[in-house]
């Protein structure tokens, strides 16, 4: 009976494996370059890739679209050499962790490639002196104004609150400005910088300046004069960006900083609304926004998958070509990185608002300082902290300011050689 | 229908399940050894003679009934534990993720840097006498030449043919690539170095172009070094898994690699005071938390079970009412009462009146946490306080009463220890279950609030899981190894918690 017994086991391993090897998994072929890409950008790309098929001779590219972009984040985090792609298309914050980690490998481009781009945005894709994605798309978030609460253009930050005052009983008004894209740090800082709080501080040719701070008491005097009544907010700007894009659709809130990537939603709502940076403390001047950008990044598995000069030319050929970008963007509807693609009659009238508005008013973002913690704390996680201290808790707008800008000059300081 | 899987059908049907299941975790465990994971690979190998000794032979029958149990058990509860008790004792961290082998490949990698001239070629991949070599043209300087891995031909422009961009695609004795035989050349031409002159190397960079470039690091493997051929720098493995500059102990390079460092997770707790202060605080908080939530939701829960033990009209409609929070999922439910608790727009300050700063105070936030576990859990403790009250003897009560108790005697002295008793596991559970309740405190008030400005760690309403959470994927650099090690201080202390609890309810007693 044992004897028997042992016979089906046989049988059933033999039939196992068999089964088993009929379907394994075949390993990745050589000449599939894969590409990563989030939930929005991924069909868009899957089509344009498809549609014209020789991107890269003797290739195919295949495009794995994630449900988020936290997903995809996610899923690159814990990728394998197996498992991993080629390139994949994410933030610019994602390349000093990715640098560091080992998961991707830096690029050259030729002068010819790199001319094709404004060189600030080869800063967000560079860490200790690498270059390790080409630019894809503008990031960037700019003011909006419902035109049937304030009909024209707000000249100063003054002017913006002087009409939430006026408005603020007879329309219900909930607030004046508010965050609805980009959050209390990042869509904050155009807010921040427009009251005198601009992260980066510029030398007389136009680089940056590490180790130096915006100064603390003019922004903390601008934020007692602006958004504080005494001791307490005036309800003009929210401390929190929850509710914000709600209210401003229910029109209770006139000015909204919004990201780029929520255009579409409110044209879709039918929404009356115009373009522009926060206006400053002076007729004329502008609050400093992100006009950083996403990054087609190659990966080391390119290596490993034996398909790593193929991804290089699929990154020179599709994602920073001209033709490529103004194909995707058709598409994607951000405003294109590539200066060809951005000046193609096919680019839309809100791809260009957001366009100018960047180049009214953007800065570079700069994945070295993005996570730096150097000194203890990280200004982009700490400044909305800023937000709740003085317009919720009362405190001294000025010594928050300051202790806020201690924390800008050590991470700048400590983390320039990341750069 | 007893009769019918007897026999040799019932022997087809578990040959075909059996077969099935064994199929499959063949299948898995190919897969994980292709993808070089080969302890997953092994404990499916494992599995599988497992399973099919277990149910192909009579080598025991109890063996039948506990073995997918203890797989399981092994896969998804020891396993993990294992793995973090392991990963504990590791430098392992963004920049100390991958092997050292991995490392010292990517170091080898970065260490080719473009040379100071910048110079770039347009080049056409192909064979010169049958060795792999590029076609590069220079268009600006009109420079052309074949290079291969050993040799450099010098080219003049009467002999080449050009495409539209002024890119020799055409030499003597230059065979190029088909456009098919690319990606078959992509190994071979990748990481080759093309001959420039006596310094340089030409360093493809996608098939259309080749950049000047030089090797700065080199890898000397005999004392597991690497050398900087610039400035002569010699970097050594410093033991916490990055090469270090002799000279300067911070210059490391990346990436770095997972290495032991034994017990300095676990010492760090202790000696650095940024991880120990905001680790006490939050451990208390932790303890409050679990407490007072096991302690509102079952004495609101127990109330509404008592008042609803007792016939009244509409009764079921209520009971159905009070399920509902508990029907509803918990992160839609923790959401919504975030909106509403939002201090410019929520409902519960438009509705009181009040401008109440509830995720900004410390206290209020507390109060909030509580507030919305309570509303979360209490129909939990509702559902089964109600069955457990039909469970006690109705004859104890009516004793009682004959005897002269009031209602408010019964209930302490009958009806009250005689649920404890039989709840006391559940309430237990309860508290383990809410010491780790991440996802209210990550939903809801995100740990917060704290004071970042003065470099607080940890928020008011962190709880140890949140916290470590924090540390091992909060910020943009995530250390692993460390959260290891307080997740395993977190399973010590709700393991002990939770069976010094059983031992004094004494509940064990039951089963033995």
């Amino acid at each position: 009976m044992k004897t028997k017994r042992f016979g089906f086991a046989g049988v059933i391993a033999a039939f196992a494996l068999a089964v088993s090897t009929l379907v394994a998994p075949s390993a990745n072929a050589a000449t599939e370059i894969v590409v990563w890409a989030d939930e929005s950008r991924g069909p868009n790309l899957a089509k344009v890739i498809a549609a014209k098929g020789d991107w890269v001779s003797g290739y195919t590219v295949k495009v794995v679209t994630f449900s988020s972009f936290d997903a995809l984040k996610d899923a690159f985090d814990k990728a394998t050499d197996a498992s991993g792609p080629d390139i994949v298309v994410g933030g610019n914050d994602w390349v000093p962790t990715g640098a560091k980690s080992g998961k991707l490998a830096p690029i050259t481009l030729t002068a010819a490639v790199k001319a094709r781009f404004n060189q600030t945005q080869f800063v967000d894709l560079t860490y200790k002196g690498k270059l390790y994605g080409v630019p894809v798309d503008i990031n960037n978030v700019a003011m909006i104004y419902n035109t049937k609460l304030v009909s024209t253009a707000p000249k100063t930050f003054g002017e913006m609150v002087s009409n939430y005052k006026a408005l603020k009983a007879s329309k219900g008004l909930k607030a004046g400005l508010c965050i609805a894209g980009g959050g209390m740090s990042w869509g904050a800082h155009s807010v921040f910088s427009a009251l005198g709080a601009d992260a980066y501080q510029f030398n007389s040719r136009g680089g940056i300046v590490y180790g130096r701070a915006f100064n603390a008491t003019t922004f903390g005097k601008n934020v007692r004069t602006y958004l504080m009544d005494g001791k307490k907010s005036n309800g003009f700007f929210p401390a929190t960006d929850t509710g914000c894009k709600d209210n401003f659709l229910a029109g209770t809130v006139p000015y909204a900083v919004i990201g780029n990537w929520e255009w579409a939603d409110y044209v879709a709502k039918g929404f009356t609304m115009n373009l522009m940076p926060v206006p400053g403390v002076a007729d004329g001047t502008y609050g400093k926004m992100f006009g950083s950008v996403s990054g087609a990044m190659l990966t080391t598995f390119a290596s490993k998958h034996g398909v790593e000069s193929g991804a290089k030319s699929l990154l020179t050929n599709f994602f920073a070509s001209t033709d490529g970008q103004v194909r995707y963007q058709a598409l994607e509807k951000r405003p294109p990185a590539e200066k060809g693609a951005q000046a193609d009659s096919t680019v839309s009238a809100a791809q260009r608002g957001f366009g100018s508005a960047a180049s009214l008013a953007g800065i570079p973002q700069i994945g070295a300082f993005l996570n730096s913690n150097k000194g203890g704390a990280n200004y982009w996680d700490s400044a909305p902290a800023y937000w709740t201290a003085v317009l919720i808790d009362g405190k001294d707008a000025v010594k928050e300011a300051s202790k806020l800008a201690s924390i800008w000059r050590a991470n700048t300081d400590g983390g320039k050689g990341d750069l | 229908m007893t009769y019918l899987i007897r026999g040799k059908i019932a022997l087809f049907i578990k040959v075909i399940f059996v077969t099935l299941i064994v199929s499959v975790l063949l299948l898995l465990a190919q897969s994980a050894f292709a993808q070089k994971e080969y302890v997953i690979s092994a404990f499916l190998a494992i599995a599988v003679l497992l399973l099919a000794l277990t149910y192909l032979t009579k080598i025991s029958i109890p063996l039948k009934f506990f073995i997918p149990g203890i797989l399981l058990l092994t896969a998804f509860v020891l396993g993990p534990i294992l793995y973090t008790v392991t990963m504990s004792g590791f430098n392992y961290k963004t920049g100390n993720i991958i092997s050292k082998e991995e490392a010292i490949v990517q170091i080898k990698v970065r260490g080719i840097e473009s040379a100071p001239s910048g110079q770039t070629f347009d080049i056409k991949l192909g064979t010169y006498e049958g060795n792999p070599a590029i076609l590069a043209s220079d268009i600006n300087t009109s420079e052309y030449f074949i290079s291969t891995q050993g040799d450099r031909i010098p080219l003049v422009a009467s002999a080449l043919t050009f495409n539209e961009y002024g890119v020799a695609v055409e030499a003597p004795n230059f065979t190029p690539l088909t456009d098919s035989e690319f990606a078959t050349a992509d190994k071979l031409f990748t990481g080759a170095r093309f001959t420039f002159d006596d310094r340089f190397f030409i360093a493809l960079e996608g098939f259309e172009a080749g950049v000047v470039s030089q090797q700065v690091l080199e890898y000397l493997p005999e004392s597991d070094q690497f050398k900087n051929l610039v400035n002569g720098g010699i970097y050594t493995d410093n033991g916490r898994g990055n090469y270090a500059l002799t000279d300067d102990k911070n210059a490391i390079l990346e990436p770095g690699w997972r290495a032991p460092i034994w017990f300095e997770n676990y010492s760090k707790i202790v000696t650095d005071s940024r991880v120990r202060e905001p680790l006490v605080r939050v451990f208390l908080w932790t303890v409050v938390f679990a407490l007072l939530t096991v302690l509102t939701t079952f004495a609101l829960g127990l109330l509404l079970a008592l008042a609803l033990n007792k016939p009244i009209r509409g009764r079921r409609i209520y009971r159905s009412i009070l399920v509902l929070p508990y029907a509803m999922p918990s992160v839609m439910s923790i959401l919504i009462w975030g909106g509403m608790f939002n201090t410019e727009f929520g409902a519960i300050n438009t509705l009181l009146g009040t401008n109440i700063a509830w995720f900004s105070d410390p206290n209020f936030a507390r109060v909030a946490v509580i507030l919305v576990n309570l509303w979360l859990g209490f129909p939990y403790f509702y559902l089964i306080s109600s069955g457990s009250l039909q469970a006690i003897p109705s004859e104890l009560m009516e004793a009682a009463a004959i005897d002269g108790a009031n209602p408010r005697q019964i209930f302490r002295k009958i009806t009250l220890p005689l649920l404890l008793q039989i709840l006391s596991p559940l309430l237990i559970a309860s508290f383990a279950y809410n010491f780790n309740n991440f996802n209210l405190i990550y939903l809801l008030t995100g740990g917060g609030p704290r004071n970042e400005l003065d470099g607080e760690i940890a928020g008011a309403t962190d709880i140890l899981i949140s916290y470590t959470y924090k540390i091992a994927f909060g910020s943009g650099t995530q250390d692993l190894g460390l959260a290891s090690a307080i997740s395993l201080i977190i399973f010590i202390l709700v393991a002990s918690i939770s069976l010094y609890s059983l031992r004094k309810s004494k509940v064990l007693e039951t089963f033995a």
